[in-house]
C-alpha cells in the first residue's frame, strides 16, 4: 500500500500533466477562495449591521444552527440540478457553507466589543460609523477571522465533493479512484486534501495571532483564557 | 485552639509567603488576620486546613499537628467560608448547606431538615431552602454560605474576606449577624480581611500583617488603636483612630455634672417621669442631641456631648431617666486616664 | 415503506445509527481526554491543538484513508463509524474542557475546603456543573454528524445520502429534496431531544437565566 503510494506521487506525470496534482490544487484553492469571497460579500455587512445595531441576533443563531445540519452534499447536488454542471451551482452551494460561520463571527466580533468603550467613543462625539469602523472593527477583527478560518476549512473540506458533480479538485483523485476501484488514486487524493486542510489551518492560525493584540504576553492555552477560535463550536467542519 | 509555631512559607520560585509566624488563636474568640494584599494572611488561613502546606513550622488544632491528619478528613471537621460564598450553583440551598454532613455520612433526609434549621439561624427565610443559588441575592448567598460552613458541627472557623463582595450596608448587616451567632455559639474563629475597620469591629484579637508575611502587631483592638507599635501599624490602622478608639473604652467611671437651672441659658425640659425631652433657651425650643445610656462606650458619651445645643450633653439610665451632663471636657480626661493601656 | 425505489425506513434508521453511534463514543472517549487537559497544562498543549489538526481533515478524505489506518474493507460502515467518532471527539474533548473551565474558582476551593477527594469532586461537582457547555457541545456533534454521514455516499456507505447520489444519477430533484428535509428532519429531532436531556440534567441553569445576580 504505502509503496503504491509513494509511487503515485512520484509519477512525473502527476506533477506536470494538465490533470496533474498542480493543477487540480489550484483548482481545489480557486473554488475555495471564490466560495469563500462571495461568501464574505454577503457575511460581512450582514455581521456587521447586526453586531452594531443588536438587531437580528436571533437570526444569526438559527442559521448557524440550523445549516449546520443541512448536509452538504444533498445541497450540491440539488444546486446542479436545478442550475445545470458547471462552476455557479457548486459556488453557490460551498458560498452557503461560508456564511454562517463569517456571520457569527463578525457578529460575535461586533457585539464583543467592551460596551464601555463604545459608550467612550460615543462620548467624545464619534459618528456611528467612525464608532464601527474606528472602535468596533479593529477589536472585532480576531473573532472576524476566526469565522474565516472556520468557513474556509468547511469549504475546503466540502470542495473535494465538487468532483463528484462533474468539477475539479483534489476530489477528482477519490472520485475517479472509486470508480475506477484504484484505491491507491483515492488514498493519494484524500492525503492530499488533508494536507492542504492542515496548511490552511495553520496559515490562518497565523494571521488570527496577527491581528489579535497582546497575544504575545498571553499564551493562548493558558487555561485562564479560553483560546481564541471559539466560533469553532458554532459550526461543524465537513 | 490554633497554634502556629514558627510557620514559613516559600515558594520554589522564592517568593516568601510567610516570614515566621507564631501566633495561637484561643478557643472561642475571633481572630482576625488583618494586612494589604501580599502579606500572606490567606495563606494563613489556607494552612489550618491544609489548602496549602507550610514550608516549615507546625500548625497545631487543638493540640494536634494538623500536617498528621488526612487532609479531606481534616477539612470536613473545619468550617470554610469565602468571598463570594463559593455555593455549588447545581444544587438548592438546603443541599449546599447540607454538603458536609452528607460527606460525614449522614443521611441525606436528616441533613436536609438540620439545614433547615440553619437557615433559619443566620436570618433567612426557611423558604428559600428550595431555590438555587443564583436566585439570591449576594448577601443571602453569603449568609448560606456561613450556615453550610456552620452545618459540619465544626469547632473552628475559617473565614477568607467572607464580606468583602457585598456593598457595605449588606456588610454591617452580616457583621452584626455574625457577632450575634458567636455570642451564642462560641466557636474558634479565624478571620482573613484587609479592611482594619472590619478587624476592629469583629476581633477578639487582631493580628496586623506586614507585606512580606511578618507579624508586626498582635493586640485587641482597642490596643491597636490607642498604641499602635510603629508607623506602619499606625499608618494601616488610619485616620481617626483617637476617635474611634473611643468605642473601645467603657464611660463607667466618667464624671457626670449635674445640670444648673440657671447660667447659661439652657434648660433640659424632661417629663413626669424624668425622660429628657428637649431644650429650652428663653422662649425657644430646641430638639434634643444624641442622647448616652449608660453602659455605653465613650464615643456615644462623646458623640452625645458634641451634637447636644448646649454643649453639654446628656446621659440617661437604662430606663430613659435623665441621670446627669456630660462635658466634653470629661470625656477628654478620662480618655488621657486610660491612654496607659491596663495589659 | 419505499420510496424512489429504496427502503426509506431501514435506511433512516441506519443514518441514525451512523451518525449517533460515533458521538456516543466521542463523548466516552472524550471525558477522561479532556479532563487530562483540564488538569495538565502539558496535556492541553498537546490535545487541543491535536484534536484541532484532526478537525481539520475532510471527512471524504477521512473515509477513504480509514481502511488504511484500520485494515477494513473499503466498504465497511466501521470506516464510516470511526472516522464520525475522530470528528466527535475532535469537537468534544474542547467542551469538555471548556465545561471544566466553566466552573467557578471559588466554587473549585469551597468543595475541596468543605473536604472532598478529587474523584467526589468531580463527579458530585465538575461534570454536572459542566453538563451545560457539555450538551452544547453534544448537539453540534450530532446535528453534523447526521450531515456527515450522507457524504459517505460518494464511497458507498451513506444511508440516507444514497438518496443524493441516485437522485443525481437519474436527475431526479424531489429524491434529493425528499432526502434533504429528513436529513435536516432527523437532525433537528435529535437536537431538541439533547436540549431537553440538557434541561432534565442541568434544571438549575435555567434558574440562573432569569435573575441577575445581585445584592
Amino acid at each position: 500500500m504505502l509503496s503504491s503510494l509513494i509511487a503515485w506521487f512520484g509519477a512525473p506525470a502527476q506533477w506536470s500533466a494538465a490533470a496533474g496534482i498542480p493543477t487540480r490544487l489550484l483548482q481545489h484553492l480557486g473554488y475555495t477562495a471564490l466560495s469563500v469571497l462571495v461568501g464574505a460579500v454577503i457575511a460581512v455587512p450582514v455581521g456587521l449591521y447586526i453586531g452594531h445595531t443588536g438587531r437580528g441576533r436571533l437570526l444569526v443563531v438559527g442559521l448557524a444552527n440550523g445549516l449546520r445540519a443541512l448536509p452538504e452534499l444533498g445541497v450540491l447536488v440539488l444546486f446542479v440540478l436545478l442550475l445545470g454542471l458547471g462552476l455557479t451551482p457548486v459556488v453557490l452551494a460551498l458560498m452557503l457553507l461560508a456564511i454562517p460561520p463569517l456571520l457569527a463571527g463578525t457578529y460575535a466580533g461586533i457585539s464583543g466589543v467592551d460596551p464601555a468603550a463604545v459608550d467612550a467613543a460615543r462620548g467624545m462625539g464619534m459618528t456611528e460609523r467612525q464608532i464601527l469602523f474606528g472602535v468596533e472593527l479593529p477589536n472585532a477583527l480576531p473573532l472576524m477571522v476566526a469565522g474565516l478560518r472556520t468557513a474556509t476549512l468547511q469549504v475546503v473540506a466540502t470542495a473535494t465533493i465538487a468532483a463528484f458533480v462533474s468539477l475539479g479538485g483534489l476530489g477528482r483523485y477519490i472520485v475517479d479512484g472509486q470508480a475506477q476501484r484504484d484505491f491507491t488514486q483515492m488514498a493519494g487524493g484524500a492525503i492530499l486534501v488533508a494536507l492542504l486542510a492542515i496548511v490552511l489551518e495553520v496559515a490562518l492560525q497565523g494571521v488570527q495571532r496577527a491581528v489579535t493584540p497582546g497575544t504575545r504576553a498571553r499564551p493562548a492555552s493558558d487555561p485562564a483564557t479560553p483560546a481564541v477560535g471559539k466560533p469553532d463550536t458554532v459550526t461543524a467542519g465537513g | 485552639m490554633i497554634e502556629f509555631s514558627d510557620v514559613r512559607k516559600a515558594y520554589p520560585d522564592g517568593t516568601v509567603a510567610l516570614q515566621s509566624l507564631s501566633l495561637t488563636a484561643r478557643e472561642g474568640e475571633i481572630t482576625v488576620l488583618v494586612g494589604p494584599s501580599g502579606c500572606g494572611k490567606t495563606t494563613t488561613l489556607r494552612m489550618v486546613n491544609r489548602m496549602v502546606d507550610p514550608s516549615s513550622g507546625t500548625i497545631r488544632l487543638d493540640g494536634v499537628d494538623v500536617s498528621t491528619q488526612d487532609p479531606p478528613t481534616l477539612r470536613r471537621g473545619i468550617g470554610y467560608v469565602i468571598q463570594n460564598a463559593g455555593l455549588f450553583p447545581h444544587r438548592t440551598v438546603l443541599d449546599n448547606v447540607a454538603t458536609v454532613p452528607v460527606l460525614l455520612g449522614r443521611s441525606r433526609a436528616e441533613a436536609r431538615s438540620a439545614a433547615g434549621e440553619l437557615l433559619e439561624r443566620v436570618g433567612l427565610d426557611p423558604r428559600v431552602g428550595s431555590r438555587y443559588p443564583a436566585q439570591l441575592s449576594g448577601g443571602q448567598q453569603q449568609r448560606v454560605g456561613v450556615a453550610r460552613a456552620l452545618a459540619g458541627d465544626a469547632p473552628v472557623l475559617l473565614m477568607d474576606e467572607p464580606f468583602s463582595a457585598v456593598d457595605p450596608v449588606v456588610r454591617a448587616d452580616l457583621q452584626d449577624e455574625l457577632l450575634r451567632l458567636q455570642s451564642e455559639l462560641g466557636r474558634t474563629i479565624l478571620f482573613v480581611t484587609h479592611d482594619i475597620d472590619e478587624a476592629i469591629r469583629l476581633g477578639d484579637m487582631v493580628a496586623v500583617l506586614r507585606v512580606g508575611g511578618t507579624l508586626a502587631q498582635f493586640a485587641p483592638p482597642a490596643d491597636l488603636l490607642a498604641a499602635p507599635v510603629d508607623d506602619f501599624v499606625a499608618g494601616f490602622v488610619g485616620r481617626d483612630r483617637g476617635y474611634r478608639r473611643l468605642q473601645f473604652v467603657g464611660a463607667g467611671s466618667l464624671a457626670l455634672s449635674s445640670f444648673p437651672t440657671t447660667g447659661d441659658g439652657w434648660l433640659l425640659v424632661v417629663d413626669d417621669d424624668g425622660r429628657p425631652t428637649g431644650w429650652r433657651q428663653g422662649d425657644d425650643h430646641v430638639a434634643l442631641g444624641t442622647v448616652h445610656e449608660e453602659g455605653e462606650s465613650l464615643r456615644s458619651a462623646l458623640d452625645a456631648a458634641l451634637s447636644s445645643p448646649s454643649g453639654r450633653g446628656v446621659a440617661v439610665d437604662e430606663d430613659g431617666k435623665v441621670i446627669g451632663g456630660i462635658e466634653p471636657e470629661a470625656v477628654i480626661t478620662l480618655l488621657h486616664a486610660s491612654a496607659e493601656p491596663a495589659r | 415503506m419505499r420510496l424512489f425505489g429504496a427502503d426509506i425506513l431501514p435506511l433512516a434508521a441506519e443514518h441514525i445509527v451512523l451518525a449517533l453511534v460515533p458521538v456516543l463514543l466521542g463523548l466516552v472517549i472524550s471525558l477522561p481526554l479532556g479532563w487530562w487537559a483540564w488538569r495538565s497544562r502539558g496535556a492541553r498543549r498537546i490535545l487541543l491543538p491535536l484534536t484541532g489538526v484532526l478537525y481539520t481533515i475532510p471527512s471524504l478524505a477521512l473515509f477513504v484513508v480509514m481502511p488504511i489506518v484500520l485494515g477494513t474493507r473499503i466498504l465497511d460502515p466501521v470506516n464510516v463509524v470511526v472516522a464520525l467518532t475522530v470528528y466527535a471527539v475532535a469537537l468534544l474533548v474542547r467542551s469538555v474542557v471548556d465545561g471544566l473551565d466553566e466552573v467557578p474558582s471559588e466554587v473549585l476551593t469551597a468543595g475541596v475546603a468543605m473536604g472532598y477527594r478529587p474523584l467526589g469532586l468531580l463527579v458530585g461537582v465538575q461534570l454536572p456543573l459542566a453538563v451545560p457547555v457539555l450538551i452544547a457541545g453534544v448537539r453540534v456533534a450530532a446535528v453534523s454528524s447526521f450531515s456527515l454521514v450522507a457524504v459517505g455516499a460518494i464511497i458507498g456507505q451513506g444511508a440516507l445520502g444514497a438518496l443524493f447520489t441516485q437522485g443525481f444519477e437519474r436527475f431526479y430533484t424531489a429524491q434529493i429534496v425528499f432526502g434533504l428535509v429528513s436529513i435536516l428532519v432527523l437532525a433537528l429531532v435529535v437536537d431538541a431531544l439533547l436540549m431537553l436531556l440538557g434541561r432534565l440534567l442541568a434544571p438549575w441553569a435555567a434558574a440562573r437565566a432569569p435573575k441577575k445576580q445581585g445584592v
